[in-house]
């Protein structure tokens, strides 16, 4: 008995914040969000208990939700790996002595800031418009670009390219990761005349496996949650003809817009699942990858 | 001691978790301080500011009452009204939209007024007409604090540049055509006009002047498919004639607010809107702006219609309902509130306040009172109150008329797309 | 020619060929340094396009601001800076000084709970860790937009609508998984023979938690410290729902004031305190980034 609370005490103590938390503010909205999701509730009037219904309307019947998977899915899949390859090639230039090193990385981090600005979302509508700056550079070359964001065609892509443009996060947190990884491995490395790109591989990439892991984590989730740039770019819309209607976009909209609270939290549990299943798969896969400077297995 | 933490824990969590969930679903009422009301609207800088002087004047003439003015902008607004009305925390007073009116009248979040009309709500200087476009199922549940109708806004300079006139109060859409196509040609405008094809409130008068009720009195979408196919049709005409925007910009012009409009950024010479928002056009604009109705599709009946722009709404939760309409009734009655107010939430409703603004007007509200002016007696009765699921339909119509504006569908099949997708909507709802 | 005999045989040739190398190698760095900040800057120019047209909307009218993508302003409206910090109900002195109180406070809340948090995670054992983590981790996932209405009315139940409490208080309490989960990943990477070492010393897990690990992960507490402030500073929506009074608004919120979509909005003003709005988390960002170094100890360990 002894022994048990020495063992588990000093681990309880440091999570009482969070456990408080967690049980006092946290886990009754979202206990309430799945009691909600059991019915229909439109904010003014009580709820209403139908079980199952909504969760069987929106697999059997519901086109848009599908449509939603999909736009989401390609984004998740298309935007992660591109901000985070981006992120971490900016972090390893910006790593290396450098000067002004500071500005740089102030001036990279700025758009993330911006990101989801109203003043940003005006300008990124005119520069990606028909007669916009981007196509005007373009016809310069001689192509004749479409209108970015008004194309279905391409309006997914223009999205993953701003999301791109928002590298700042991953790239900060890559850059603390870069510089937790002692010096005198590279020292040694040069003096064993490892070439830089074998530096990389054998000593850069599995020190930072618990950073990349981590943001490849987080990213992917914030990704599937993506909400206030395509809320502000689509006019809360997902439009044009629904090829920007991201998940939490249609979610927010059956919530806030056609009052279906219930069916938004039926939504809402969905995702969770998704995001739940493809954490658990990184969870489960990071055990040949990512190794931990103080877990000897 | 595992079973004691675990069984606390558990305790603890379905306490949490249970009480928050049960209460969540009940609602609550708010605090009840008696001499202290809520107002809570949209607003701008400039609407705020007025705002707020109302509220100053209030609390001098009323000794001992507060009146606490709570503002976000319009894009907020809902989400936070939506949270509060769940939480049953609303203010007392709550600015509404035309939109939104029947979801909250319907299912109770806002009060009849009814019982406050003579005693401590006047009305009595009100238009009938404006009054009846605050009430759901006869009984008025909103009061109006200013009208609007639809309006062809146009470039008066780049009207002029291009040697074309029309009548802007008598005009069809081939007026249109001639007048666009002129803009286009002669002028430094890319195109003549803003197209609508994904303006619904355009569709609606376009079907209300094929004599279709918008929508009917069963609560069924008006209009035929053949209508709407002719809509998109003679848009899609003024497309190819360089007349209206192309179809990509149209679309990418969807949800957006006015500062976008080809009007604003000087790529058309006509946009088209509420007749309260001239004064904001004309504030984005170095040109002068005049104002027309919609064209004439030849159909034949009115399509236009006066509708209340804004309201104000008591609200199931409120604390003391009698200050309340009283804050109301100086709203659109006392002489030196309505003069602070002036026409920025709409046209007043009150003959009385109308006639004591005009001496002050500036040339923009000048043209927006005048316009207002002139259609009176050119437009038709206000259309039945929209049914649940409105909205959605509206969104869906946008979807296939992007359709129509990409190439990829034919007029007549999006539109009759649009009739069964909506006929399924309003099923649902 | 009086060069001696040295400089003429192989070795003042190697010398000459060492120091052609070397004169060549810094030549090729020199370049590669100045090709390094010419792309950098280039770069950097296009990523920051969008600010520095922000910055020269905010000198123009309203009526020029659209349909106008040069970044040189033509006019200079400071009334824009100075009639716009005036423009609302309250001045922004206050909004600003709203903003810092609850940043500030967030700020401390996340680095104290949530690096508590991750220290049971990353370096102590217990029962149910697993279990606790995991539910940590579904905190993350779930859309906002539907715990919204709950939380509301638990904080409404609480008397706490209206008062900064819902937006601070959470923040003590490790609400934030996410700097939870970040420094669980960079305190798992210190080698663990420092909480060995100073176990056989006689520290406690507390003692070690305060004079090692935090001490070490500096780079990572600069960095949650840069996003909880970012992250706070431009946060709307809790602010949103819970704030009601003008007095108490939050810079953020009351830069939504200046819009209005459908009718008259007041956007040259918007565009300057947007502009200025954005110099906290500059300061702040130059500031803490100071912080991100290499850590010294820990090669020294090595």
């Amino acid at each position: 008995m002894k022994k048990f609370l020495q063992k588990n005490a000093p681990g309880y103590v440091f999570l009482a914040p969070w456990l408080v938390g967690f049980f006092f503010l946290a886990a009754g909205p979202i206990l309430a969000s799945l009691v909600l999701s059991f019915t229909k509730y439109d904010m003014i009037s009580p709820p209403q208990f139908v079980g199952l219904d909504q969760y069987i309307f929106m697999f059997e019947r519901d086109r848009r939700f599908y449509k939603a998977l999909q736009v989401t899915f390609s984004f998740v899949f298309l935007s992660v790996p591109a901000r985070l390859i981006v992120a971490l090639a900016i972090a390893m230039i910006l790593d290396k002595g450098i000067r002004a090193i500071g500005i740089y990385r102030a001036l990279y981090y700025l758009p993330s800031i911006l990101g989801s600005s109203i003043a940003v979302a005006i300008l990124w509508r005119q520069v990606f418009a028909g007669e916009g700056v981007l196509n005007t550079i373009l016809a310069q070359v001689g192509i004749d670009g479409p209108n970015w964001l008004a194309n279905p065609s391409v309006s997914l892509y223009t999205l993953v390219t701003l999301a791109m443009w928002q590298f700042g996060a991953p790239m900060l947190i890559f850059l603390a990761g870069l510089r937790s990884i002692p010096q005198d491995l590279y020292e040694a490395a040069e003096i064993d005349a490892a070439s830089k790109v074998r530096q990389f591989f054998a000593i850069t990439l599995p020190l930072l496996a618990p950073v990349i892991f981590f943001n490849l984590v987080l990213q992917m989730i914030d990704a599937f949650k993506t909400f206030n740039s395509v809320f502000i770019i689509s006019n809360g819309l997902g439009s044009p003809a629904d090829s920007l209607l991201f998940y939490t976009l249609y979610l927010f909209n059956e919530a806030f817009k056609f009052f279906r609270m219930g069916y938004a939290s039926a939504l809402a549990w969905v995702l969770l699942l998704i995001i739940a299943a493809f954490t658990f798969i990184a969870f489960m896969t990071s055990r040949y990858w990512v190794h931990y400077e103080n877990e000897r297995d | 001691m595992t079973n004691l933490t675990r069984r606390k824990m558990l305790g603890v969590m379905a306490a949490g978790a249970g009480g928050v969930a049960a209460s969540s679903l009940m609602g609550t009422s708010a605090f009840a301080q008696e001499m202290r009301i809520r107002h809570y609207w949209w607003g701008n800088p400039s609407r705020d500011e007025r705002t707020f002087k109302v509220i100053e004047l209030f609390q001098e003439n009323n000794p001992g009452v507060e009146v606490a003015g709570e503002t976000v902008g319009w894009s907020d607004y809902w989400t936070k009204l939506a949270t509060q009305t769940a939480g049953g925390n609303m203010a007392d007073l709550v600015q509404m939209d035309y939109r939104y009116l029947f979801e909250y009248a319907r299912r109770g979040a806002i009060q009849p007024l009814d019982p406050y009309i003579g005693n401590s709500l006047d009305v009595s200087n009100f238009d009938q007409s404006a009054l009846d476009g605050g009430k759901v199922d006869g009984q008025l549940y909103a009061l109006n604090i200013g009208s609007n109708t639809q309006v062809s806004i146009f470039n008066t300079r780049l009207i002029e540049e291009s040697g074309a006139e029309f009548d802007p109060i008598n005009w069809t859409y081939e007026d249109l055509m001639r007048v666009a196509v002129a803009v286009a040609e002669n002028t430094g405008a890319t195109f003549g006009t803003d197209d609508l094809s994904l303006g619904y409130v355009f569709w609606e008068d376009w079907a209300q002047q094929a004599g279709h009720q918008f929508y009917a009195e069963d609560g069924s979408i008006g209009g035929r498919p053949q209508d709407l196919a002719d809509f998109w049709q003679m848009w899609t005409e003024l497309r190819d004639a360089g007349a209206a925007q192309d179809g990509e910009t149209a679309i990418s012009l969807l949800g957006t607010g006015m500062n976008e409009t080809g009007l604003v950024t000087g790529t058309t010479a006509f946009s088209y809107m509420w007749s309260n928002q001239i004064v904001g056009m004309q504030s984005l604009m170095e040109d002068t702006v005049g104002a027309g109705m919609l064209p004439n599709t030849g159909g034949g009946s009115l399509g236009q219609f006066i509708k209340p722009s804004m309201f104000m709404s008591l609200t199931r939760d409120t604390v003391n309902a009698e200050l309340a309409t009283q804050y109301m009734s100086d709203w659109v009655n006392h002489p030196e509130a309505t003069a602070i107010l002036g026409l920025e939430r709409g046209i007043p409703a009150s003959s009385v306040v109308r006639d004591a603004l005009a001496p002050s007007f500036t040339p923009a509200e000048k043209v927006s009172v005048d316009y207002f002016s002139a259609v009176q007696g050119k437009v038709g009765a206000l259309p039945p109150p929209p049914p649940a699921g409105a909205g959605e339909v509206n969104d869906a119509f946008q979807r296939w008329g992007t359709e129509v504006l990409l190439g990829n569908m034919s007029p007549l099949d999006a539109a009759t797309a649009h009739f069964d997708e909506a006929d399924s909507i309003l099923a649902r709802a | 020619m009086t060069d001696s005999v040295l400089d003429q045989g192989p070795i003042s040739e190697a010398r000459q060929v060492a120091r052609d190398l070397r004169a060549a190698r810094e030549k090729r760095e020199r370049r590669s340094r100045l090709l390094k900040h010419i792309f950098l800057s280039l770069f950097a120019f296009f990523m920051l396009y969008p600010l520095l047209w922000m910055v020269a909307s905010s000198f123009k009218p309203d009526n020029q601001i659209f349909g106008d993508l040069s970044i040189i302003p033509t006019t200079f409206m400071w009334q824009n800076f100075t009639e716009g910090w005036y423009a609302l109900r309250e001045s922004f002195t206050l909004f600003y000084w709203n903003s810092t109180l609850i940043t500030v406070l967030t700020v401390i809340g996340n680095l104290l709970s949530c690096s508590f948090a991750a220290y049971a995670f990353a370096r102590l054992d217990f029962t149910l860790k697993n279990f606790w983590f995991a539910l940590m981790m579904m905190t993350l996932m779930i859309p906002y937009h539907v715990v919204l209405i709950p939380q509301y009315v638990l904080f409404l139940n609480l008397g706490w609508v209206d008062t900064y409490l819902p937006l601070v208080v959470p923040k003590f309490l490790a609400s934030e998984a996410f700097f939870i989960f970040l420094m669980v990943q960079f305190f798992r990477q210190l080698p663990r023979e420092l909480d060995e070492a100073a176990m056989i010393d006689g520290c406690s897990p507390y003692k070690i938690y305060w004079a090692i690990i935090i001490p070490l992960s500096l780079p990572a507490m600069a960095t949650a410290a840069i996003f909880s402030f970012i992250w706070t500073w431009d946060d709307f929506l809790a602010p949103l729902i819970y704030l009601n009074d003008i007095a108490n608004y939050t810079v953020p919120l009351a830069l939504r004031l200046f819009v209005d979509a459908e009718s008259q909005s007041a956007f040259g003003q918007l565009f300057a305190m947007s502009v200025l709005s954005l110099v906290p988390v500059v300061v702040f960002f130059v500031v803490f980034q100071r912080f991100i170094i290499r850590g010294i100890a820990m090669s020294g360990l090595k």
